[in-house]
């Protein structure tokens, strides 16, 4: 046990260095380039004088190292800090829009001010509830993606060269060389468009989620069928093999119980690393196609609108959960094998 | 077929061949390279010679022939193969030349953040030291960063042009080849022949350049070119989000994003462009794959 709880520590610190250290240098690349977020909130038509108060009061004029103490301070206090555009209600929140106003005095722009500290919405709070989709949408597609490519690969890695093989090298091949967005736009033309199968745009019911995972699988499934495929493959030419079937011991049964639990490791620590990376870049931008209301569309608009704060918080929670997955991945790595280490 | 490569691959070891010709000389001989490279050497050339040659330009509107669909289709012609967009360009001209920018800027970045991500792997690999640990940390929090969020920050921002969309691709993209070759330079460094010219006094530079460098290329040149197919992806997606290269020059991202409002009723718009990408793509992929199988096959015997 006492392995156990020193791993976890060590690997726990690592983890905490390396989501400072992507807050940090997001936070940094958020403020050096160009794209001011106080202009996004208040419009075109704010004074010069009334741009450089909000953006002192919002401490974007401090150094960036100042801002940043304060901002991780403020993260031990458990305050991710407020949304720049979005509303408390969803939607823009009130100065968002204030740009028609016309000219803007001062003494409004103050009461404005105190209304809409209240008004501009959480960024736990936004994240909490793009969450839920986000987790279904990505549950889903890992679904659909190892229907699919835990056959091929396995069927594939166990005849080498033969046609299982030459299914899986072709299909994975074909699968990654399908660009998201354009086979989105083609499932949409197809399915829902043409056939009406399945609704797609937007979110009234879980059958919006279908469309999406499916490309999210595609975009997956190439990766699992590949390594799965060769891992197989390897342990096939293993001596265990042999043994095996010396010992008498029926196929099916050297195959499931040799070759692809000892499969399962590398495949593990694929998809510590490799999913993980790509799952998150695959929900967001599906996410921003199919105008699916989760984390990643979320995202993708905080992005565009310069809304640091979002930004920020879903830096923090993106690099938290790959670290957090990397750590249990190597956990259950070490209870199906108990030759390895922590 | 099993037999005759393992014959190939012993004579060949017989000969003092480097690991590196023997996996190229192995993919060559696999049907699905072949056909990848001839696939992509096709696409190169109409991408490069067809838009210099033909008449028909990629950017005049021609009201007249707008909308014609696909040669196969009914009222299509054969002066239009792909058909026409919804301003009576050619298709797939503009998507040769769409295929022209997003090869450059594939081929590109991949050539820089092989360069960067090698050297860098290197060192931190062979020379270790805080290099290493910094090397290793910077490379967890990059990865840890989704690419389509570093894209969007940067681009959003400046006039995306080629050299700002190679400069992100090269940005998201060069850990993972510090990270292999950093791995490779470990197990180089603990080799006897290391050992042994560090006895004779060789510096750590020439070790570094005359004996890790020539063994990285096994592992990581499938990587590469993979990774060429990887990127024109990104360059289109930028493009369809409408932070690529922007219009009049066409790329599949724009010309696919513009056609999207067309889909109902003039469905080749958007889906003849991508339709080549896609060829090009799997030729790319294809030939990657089958390097990773050539690399395969000599260090674990394995399809």
């Amino acid at each position: 046990m006492a392995f156990i709880l020193t791993f976890l520590l060590r690997r726990i610190a690592q983890g905490v260095v390396v989501v400072f250290l992507v807050s940090f240098l997001i936070f940094t690349l958020l403020r050096i380039i160009p794209g001011d977020p106080v202009r996004m909130m208040l419009g075109a038509n704010v004074s010069e004088v009334v741009l450089e108060q909000k953006a002192a009061e919002l401490g974007l004029r401090d150094p960036i190292y100042e801002q940043y103490g304060r901002y991780i301070v403020e993260i031990f206090q458990g305050d991710f800090g407020q949304s720049y555009l979005l509303g408390e209600s969803g939607g823009a929140a009130p100065t968002a829009q204030s740009k028609q106003g016309g000219r803007i005095t001062e003494e409004g722009e103050r009461k404005r001010e105190e209304s809409l500290k209240t008004q501009r919405a959480h960024v736990i709070k936004l994240i909490g509830d793009g969450l839920p989709y986000t987790l279904q949408l990505a549950g889903l597609g890992l679904l659909f993606t190892l229907l699919v490519a835990v056959p091929l690969g396995i069927a594939g890695g166990l005849k080498p060269e033969k046609w299982q093989d030459k299914i899986a090298f072709f299909s994975s091949s074909l699968f990654v060389s399908l660009p998201n967005f354009w086979l989105a736009l083609v499932l949409i033309l197809l399915i829902s468009t043409r056939a009406n199968l399945l609704p797609a745009i937007g979110y009234k019911g879980f059958s919006y989620t279908i469309l999406p995972a499916i490309v999210l699988a595609v975009e997956l499934a190439p990766i699992i069928i590949r390594g799965l495929s060769v891992a197989i493959a390897g342990n096939l030419q293993q001596g265990f093999v042999d043994g095996g079937r010396m010992r008498g011991l029926p196929w099916r049964q050297i195959v499931w119980r040799h070759i692809i639990r000892n499969s399962s490791i590398p495949m593990l620590n694929l998809f510590g690393v490799q999913i993980g990376g790509l799952l998150l870049g695959g929900v967001f931008v599906t996410e921003y196609i199919f105008d699916y209301p989760g984390v990643g569309k979320l995202t993708i608009q905080a992005v565009l609108q310069r809304d640091f704060p979002i930004i920020q918080g879903i830096a923090i929670l993106a690099a938290g959960t790959l670290v957090l997955v990397n750590i249990m991945v190597d956990l259950i790595a070490t209870y199906i094998d108990r030759r390895l280490k922590y | 077929m099993a037999t005759k490569d393992l014959t190939a691959v012993e004579s060949t070891k017989k000969r003092g061949v480097s690991t590196t010709r023997r996996m190229f000389q192995l993919a060559w001989r696999m049907r699905g390279f072949q056909f990848g490279l001839g696939t992509f050497l096709v696409l190169v050339l109409a991408a490069i010679i067809l838009p210099e040659v033909t008449d028909l330009s990629a950017t005049k509107i021609n009201v007249r022939a707008r909308f014609t669909p696909p040669f196969f289709m009914e009222g299509g012609t054969l002066a239009h193969l792909a058909g026409t967009d919804q301003l009576g360009r050619d298709l797939l001209l503009r998507s040769l030349i769409g295929l022209r920018n997003a090869l450059g800027i594939g081929v590109a970045s991949v050539f820089l953040m092989f360069i960067l991500g090698c050297t860098l792997g290197i060192i931190s690999g062979y020379w270790g030291r805080w290099v290493d640990t910094i090397l290793m940390r910077v490379t967890d929090a990059q990865l840890s960063v989704p690419l389509i969020v570093l894209a969007i920050t940067i681009l959003g921002v400046t006039r995306p042009s080629a050299g700002t969309i190679i400069a992100v691709l090269v940005l998201a993209g060069w850990p993972i080849y510090a990270r292999v070759v950093r791995s490779v330079a470990l197990a180089e460094r603990e080799r006897e022949y290391v050992r042994g010219a560090k006895i004779l006094g060789a510096s750590d530079i020439r070790i570094m350049l005359i004996m890790i460098a020539p063994n990285i290329l096994p592992p990581i040149a499938f990587v590469a070119v993979l990774d060429v197919a990887r990127m024109m992806i990104f360059e289109a997606l930028f493009g369809f989000i409408g932070i690529g290269i922007q219009p009049p020059t066409p790329t599949f991202g724009n010309i696919i994003s513009d056609g999207t409002k067309y889909i109902i009723n003039n469905w080749w718009i958007p889906t003849m462009p991508g339709l080549l990408l896609i060829i090009a793509l799997l030729s790319i992929n294809v030939m990657g794959s089958a390097l990773e199988r050539a690399r395969n096959k000599i260090f674990a015997g394995v399809i």
